[in-house]
Parts: structure tokens; C-alpha cells; sequence
């Protein structure tokens, strides 16, 4: 599983990537968490705002923090 | 009017401050092409982000995931058929303020060149309406 963090490195995304890498620690699911600074790739997506987060290519949260319990639900319905 | 705004640029980090949705209809008139220009220039001068009107249509993931992530949505439509508002509420969203430049005096027709006047005269009329 691949999880990608798009945004440009502020506090927000941050905040994103913690959380994920929280998720997947607890969860004890193997995924690569990447964090893409490169803003074309989020426009790619059709992500307009960031922080966002994509897995496997599927957008599914743009432009907030998402909850622990959110990206969990996310991971385990793959 | 101001800079060229690059696309990568067109990413905005909710970090900054509160986002404001700006969806233009776009559409095949000189209201319609007005619309766009105003949504552009409205995210030169820091008063929005425009957004892709037609990914709403389109059910484009992406483009619906940071619609949901806006505060406020505003849809610039060019005529009384509002394609901009009709598609963002079918899509499930609610438009918070709504603007249609042929009632703004703006008269509709096929050209699709725009005058620099005339849209700088919109321009007014819109953030005036809109109180941005």
C-alpha cells in the first residue's frame, strides 16, 4: 500500500503525516507513507488544496487534518 | 491587473487562511469567458482560489475532496442558466454567495474575446456584489 501526503510542508502537513504514520504503526499494516512537496503532482490528482491525503491513488481528504479514526477506516477497507 | 499566477501556485495550503472556493461556469459566451477572467483575477488579488468548475460535472475525486475542504463556495455564473450553481448543487454542495454577470449589466453574446475595460468594470461589480 502506498500513501502519499501531499502539501507543501507547513504545519498542517505535518500534523497529516503524523497521524498516517500513527494509523499504520497502529493498525501494523505494511505501507510506504510519502510526503510530496511537489504541487504539480497534487494537481495531477486534481487536488486544488493541502494538505491531502491519496492511497493507492485515491484521493480521500483534501484541505483538512484528517482524524486518526478516518484514515484507520480508510486503510483497513483496502 | 495583477502577476501571472503559475500553476503550482494554484495549490493552496489551508495553513494561510480560510479558502474560498471561486467556480467560474466557463462557459461558450462572453459572459461565460468573463467568468473565468474574474475568477482569475479574484485569485490574483488574494480574494479566493479558483477551482475546476467542470470537475464537479466530471465526478473528479480530487476536485471533490477539495471542494469539500473549502469554508466558503462561490459560483460565478455568467447567465440566468447558472451551470456553476446548478452543478455544485447537484454534486451535494451548498453555495454560500452567487453571482451572475448578465445581471450585472454585462449583455450576452457569441464573442469570446474579452475587453480589458469591460472586464475591469466587472470586475467591480462582482466584488461589490459578492462583498469581497
Amino acid at each position: 500500500m502506498k500513501i502519499e501526503i501531499l502539501g507543501s510542508g507547513c504545519a498542517k502537513c505535518k500534523r497529516t503525516k503524523e497521524i498516517v504514520e500513527q494509523a499504520v504503526a497502529e493498525l501494523g499494516i505494511v505501507a510506504e507513507v510519502v510526503k510530496v512537496e511537489d504541487m504539480n503532482a497534487a494537481l495531477d490528482y486534481g487536488v486544488m488544496i493541502t494538505p491531502a491525503v491519496v492511497v493507492d491513488g485515491d484521493v480521500k481528504i483534501a484541505g483538512k487534518v484528517p482524524t486518526l479514526e478516518k484514515v484507520k477506516e480508510w486503510l483497513t477497507k483496502k | 491587473m495583477a502577476g501571472e499566477v503559475k500553476m503550482t501556485e494554484g495549490v493552496k495550503c489551508t495553513c494561510e487562511a480560510a479558502i474560498v472556493g471561486l467556480y467560474a461556469c466557463a462557459g461558450g459566451s462572453n459572459v461565460g469567458q468573463m467568468t473565468n477572467k474574474v475568477a482569475v483575477e479574484l485569485t490574483k488579488k488574494g480574494k479566493g482560489k479558483i477551482m475546476c468548475t467542470v470537475g464537479i460535472g466530471g465526478d473528479v475525486p480530487g476536485i471533490l475532496k477539495s471542494t469539500e475542504g473549502t469554508d466558503e463556495i462561490i459560483a460565478i455564473d455568467g447567465c440566468a442558466l447558472m451551470c456553476a450553481k446548478r452543478s455544485l448543487e447537484r454534486a451535494g454542495f451548498t453555495v454560500d454567495k452567487h453571482v451572475i454577470l448578465s445581471e450585472l449589466g454585462m449583455k450576452k453574446n457569441k464573442e469570446l474575446d474579452l475587453n480589458e475595460n469591460e472586464a475591469n468594470e466587472i470586475m467591480a461589480k462582482v466584488e461589490e456584489a459578492l462583498k469581497i
